[in-house]
């Protein structure tokens, strides 16, 4: 396990990819950033993403998912000051993508899992701006820092 | 973790568990939930660090109170 200060600037440096590119860092680029080994940038990934709590692709070194974003497309797409290119982890971490873009509006649209039709939640640091439809609701069937094969679906 | 167009929705998802009935709320009680430090501060440079604070201990600890459990757990 990486020291505290390392763990520190990889967190950092994968989020702020995340929030500007809409993508994580292979670990050859985050080594290279933070400058240290290609075998140390690898294991920080691991790391980092096993305490976040987010996950690799089975079997790779690919970030996946890095809380409240997913790398890999969910139904939950982002819209960040009206900018596409961005899914959340999953609907509830969806509702905190605003505190890592202060003063722009984070909008979330993703088809209801029961009937296909679309719903919509659009937040900008502590305003709701906008639920529809209003009686929109959020859900979990496992507890939250559960499994983590469990994760994506609950 | 989802979200449904209502509470009627969510009740019919072929994923939904009456153990977690709990876990059912308005979008805006779980932006509030989503609202504690712990998912505030993951933009400061020292995220990992803060969150084996004292501060941030104890907000994880603030924030594990609010989150549902399944029914079972509690008794």
């Amino acid at each position: 396990m990486a020291d505290l200060e390392l763990l520190d600037r990889g967190y950092s440096a994968i989020m702020a990819e995340v929030v500007d590119r809409g993508r994580a860092p292979h670990f050859t680029e985050l080594a290279a950033d933070l400058g240290i080994g290609l075998e140390e940038g690898r294991q920080l990934i691991h790391d980092l993403v096993a305490m976040t709590p987010g996950w690799v692709h089975p079997g790779t070194d690919y970030v996946a998912s890095f809380p409240p974003f997913n790398l890999q497309p969910t139904h939950y797409s982002v819209t960040i000051d009206g900018q596409p290119g961005w899914y959340a982890q999953c609907g509830l971490e969806a509702t905190a993508i605003r505190w890592l873009v202060p003063g722009k509006t984070a909008r979330i649209e993703a088809p209801c899992l029961c009937c296909g039709e679309p719903m919509v939640l659009e937040m900008c640091d502590e305003e709701i701006l906008a639920v529809d439809p209003e009686p929109m609701v959020g859900y979990t069937s496992a507890e939250i820092g559960g499994s983590a094969d469990s994760r994506p679906f609950r | 973790m989802n979200l449904f167009r209502s509470e009627e929705h969510a009740k019919r998802w072929n994923g939904y568990d009456p153990a977690m009935a709990d876990a059912l709320k308005p979008v805006a009680e779980w932006a509030d939930i989503f609202s504690n430090p712990f998912f505030r501060q993951r933009g400061r440079a020292d995220y990992i660090s803060w969150t084996r604070s004292d501060d941030g201990a104890a907000t994880f600890t603030l924030l594990r109170s609010q989150l549902p459990r399944p029914i079972e757990a509690t008794r």
